[in-house]
């Protein structure tokens, strides 16, 4: 029987990545579109319990060995997204609305302090508490960006986040970079190292990001305002910004942040057009969020409960405290500030990121600070798209919603 | 008591409404944030006045009544200066011109008040279509029967205008080939179009009364007329214009408007002819589509004559007023930029440039709307 059927595949079949990278998208789908449709939840919850529900905390289709190797589309997927963030860093507008800068400024730092107080308080080493308060700093780019797209959303509150949301990604990179001779000290490295190496993260992914994107804006100004090629340049300068920032060990997000940053506030002829992200942005975002909640680590949660739950509390306090007390008078009407607070709660693949990335340095601190870190993610990961979605509704700047 | 009374005004005062496009700093796109601009602005000392229009991606500047032209260019400066304050602070950037280049209507969103959401119920898809901008003129008249008269000897000069105010040639992303397209916007309201023949004010009221006997109307507002008498304000009203992209223009439309209402009412040249009305609808196009190049048939001379050369003639009648009026200067200004083919339909297609994107169009009539 088996010599006859020879051309059927050997049983088990060996399954390649593109089945993997197809079953994530179309699970990411019918997850974002089943929450969607029944419970109207943002489609990001779904994709995340998707993720949840094929990871190893699931039914264990995605583990290990395939994690690693989508890490890939993780990286495209931030990539976009963090080059979109830095080109919504406007400081025009920083410099004209000084009360803005100061929210933006003060909601960062707040939220560092806060976190850091919080987890001082609650016994943790401080160069612990200060890593993780670094990475509390930050905003979900990803969960801001995709739901202000899937609700179309538009207006002040909408603004200010992903502006805030750009600024405190910056702090949240400079901080954690900073931290780093700490760490470096504490592992007993020499201090020459210590000093050279944030120097060289930090201004060595930036001169990538600024050179990437003076390359990016000489071919736009040659192939001219056409929506269709600037897409394929933009994404193409995107992917390679990420992979010679991985060669060279210069940290990747700030890499694209800083050319989204070069290319918003240095581009005097704008010969770059306004990327739009469109259906092909959409398949990473699915895939990317799917991979978030198969990587949660909820065995992390248990032990580390209290310690997560007074690092969401204290972020949370940290950053409404800036936006409360100068967000009226930078011009945001009465309400708003209280929403723009609720809208920068999530926490999602960039935290994830920069804990993986502090742990290659450093195995067992970083160890620690995942406990801490992603024990917060695996809570806001699903309460904060839900958080901001409510935000942008209420405030009344979510677009016309196309729902069945 | 009559139906409609008149309100006496000072004679020849003058009046401007621009509505303004709120446009998005980082896509050009509309923005939707005429609410926040409008509660920022209520709270700083800004002459005249700010209102809503139908969608959140509009506001309107209300100029105070004004004796002349001077005066008038003054007030909308120092409203196009606050008003670009505090749109900064808010990052939006605020233009002229007649329609957004490329938005697309069906992103818009009413503003939420009883009276433009009824306009919503009313025509649907017509009023987020009507997310366009125009520029009213109003001159004071001594009397109802004034307004009738000017009425009828100004419909003789809407293609003039048109043609003067002219700033819309792209509409939902293509270039349409006219100098104006938002006139076909308005067009498409069942009340639009022009004031019936009438003879004097009694003649008018009786058709007023009759229309909202019929339930048509309930109010002059009713009315989307391209010149309307409005009786509450003892003005009337020359609704064609496009919005201009700098308020140095839309003050000159408005000196231009006074000194023809000046020279009509002082000289009485003519008597109100219902041949107006009958070369109307052709003359009207040719102004949309082609600008100064256009040919309109003059319905007192019987003859055909292009737009620009006609515009020149009624400069020079209203000059000698104007003269009286101050604003000999801004008409001189006006006919030299007619000679020289100036308008802003022109100046918007040039920014465009053979490769250039609608973005850019949009940036660049920000920048001119908000250079001192």
């Amino acid at each position: 029987m088996q010599e006859l059927l020879w051309f059927l595949p050997v049983w088990p079949p060996e399954f390649a990545e593109p089945v993997a990278f197809g079953a994530l998208l179309l699970a990411g789908l019918l997850g974002g579109e089943i929450v969607n449709r029944f419970l109207a939840l943002p489609r990001i919850t779904g994709y995340v319990l998707a993720g949840i529900a094929c990871g190893p905390f699931g039914l264990g289709l995605v583990e290990g060995p395939l994690l690693s190797e989508a890490r890939v589309f993780v990286d495209l997927a931030l990539g976009l997204i963090m080059f979109e963030l830095g080109a919504r860093l406007d400081f025009a507008w920083l410099a004209r609305n000084r009360w803005l800068s100061a929210a933006a400024v003060g909601e960062s730092l707040g939220a560092f302090f806060a976190i850091y107080a919080a987890l001082l308080y609650a016994g943790f080493a401080p160069l612990l508490a200060g890593c993780a308060a670094a990475v509390g700093t930050a905003t979900s780019p990803a969960v801001v960006m995709l739901v202000t797209q899937e609700l179309r959303a538009s207006g002040q509150v909408t603004e200010r986040m992903l502006l805030f949301t750009s600024v405190n990604c910056a702090v949240a990179f400079v901080t954690l970079t900073l931290l780093l001779p700490l760490v470096h000290l504490e592992y007993r490295a020499d201090w020459r190292s210590a000093l050279l190496h944030p120097v060289y993260v930090l201004f060595g992914a930036a001169l990538l990001g600024f050179a990437a994107c003076q390359l990016m804006l000489w071919l736009a100004r040659w192939l001219g305002k056409r929506e269709d090629r600037q897409f394929v340049l933009q994404v193409g300068t995107i992917v390679l910004i990420v992979g010679l920032a991985r060669a060279a060990d210069v940290t990747v997000g700030v890499a694209l942040l800083a050319c989204g940053v070069f290319a918003r506030n240095r581009d005097p002829g704008h010969a770059l057009l306004p990327l739009r992200f469109g259906y092909a942005g959409q398949l990473l975002f699915v895939v990317l969020f799917v991979l978030t909640g198969a990587s949660l680590d909820f065995g992390l949660l248990a032990p580390a409960a209290t310690a997560a739950a007074a690092f969401i509390v204290a972020r949370f306090l940290g950053k409404s405290a800036a936006i409360l007390a100068f967000g009226p008078l930078s011009g945001l009407r009465p309400g708003g500030a209280g929403l723009l607070s609720l809208a920068l709660l999530p926490m999602s693949g960039l935290a994830v990121v920069m804990v993986w990335d502090t742990a290659a340095l450093f195995p067992a601190f970083g160890t620690e600070l995942a406990a801490v870190v992603l024990s917060a993610v695996a809570i806001l990961e699903l309460v904060g798209p839900l958080a901001t979605q409510f935000a942008l509704r209420r405030a009344g700047e979510a677009g016309v919603e196309h729902r069945e | 008591m009559s139906p409609l009374p008149f309100a006496a005004s000072a004679p020849l005062s003058l009046g401007v409404e621009l509505e303004l496009q709120l446009v998005r700093a980082h896509d050009h796109d509309l923005a939707h944030e005429a609410g926040d601009l409008i509660a920022r602005l209520a709270k700083k000392r800004v002459p005249g006045e700010v209102k809503p229009e139908v969608t959140l991606s509009m506001v309107e500047l209300n100029s105070s009544v004004q004796q002349n032209y001077v005066a008038l260019l003054a007030e909308l400066r120092a409203q196009r200066a606050a008003v670009c304050e505090a749109a900064g602070v808010l990052n939006l950037r605020v233009a002229g011109g007649g329609t957004h280049p490329f938005h697309k209507w069906s992103e818009r969103r009413v503003f939420p008040a009883e009276r433009f959401q009824g306009v919503v119920e009313r025509y649907g898809f017509l009023a987020k279509q009507f997310t366009v901008f125009g520029q009213h003129i109003h001159v004071g008249c001594p009397s109802g029967d004034d307004a009738v008269y000017l009425t009828h000897m100004l419909m003789r000069h809407v293609p003039q205008f048109i043609a003067l105010s002219a700033a819309s040639p792209f509409y939902q992303g293509e270039d349409t080939s006219f100098q104006t397209s938002r006139l076909t916007a308005v067009s498409a309201f069942p009340l639009s179009g022009h004031m019936p023949f009438v003879r004097d004010w009694r003649e008018f009221e009786a058709y007023f009364d009759a229309m909202r006997g019929y339930g048509i109307v309930q109010s002059m507002k009713d009315f989307y007329w391209d010149i309307r008498p409005k009786p509450e304000y003892g003005t009337i009203e020359i609704r064609v214009c496009d919005t201009p992209l700098t308020v140095g223009r839309a003050a000159l439309l408005a000196a231009f408007a006074q000194a023809l209402a000046c020279y009509y009412l002082a000289e009485r040249p003519l008597e109100p002819s219902s041949a107006v009305y009958q070369v109307n609808a052709f003359n009207r196009f040719e102004a949309c589509r082609y600008g100064y190049g256009g040919t309109l048939v003059d319905p007192y001379a019987r003859r055909r004559k292009a737009i620009g050369e006609d515009i020149l003639d009624a400069i020079a009648h209203a000059m000698p007023h104007a003269v009286r009026l101050g604003a000999a200067p801004a008409l001189s200004d006006l006919a030299a930029e007619v000679r020289g083919g100036y308008s802003d339909a022109n100046w918007l297609r040039a920014q465009r440039g053979p490769a250039g994107a609608l973005g850019d169009v949009v940036r660049k009539a920000a920048e001119r709307w908000s250079a001192a």
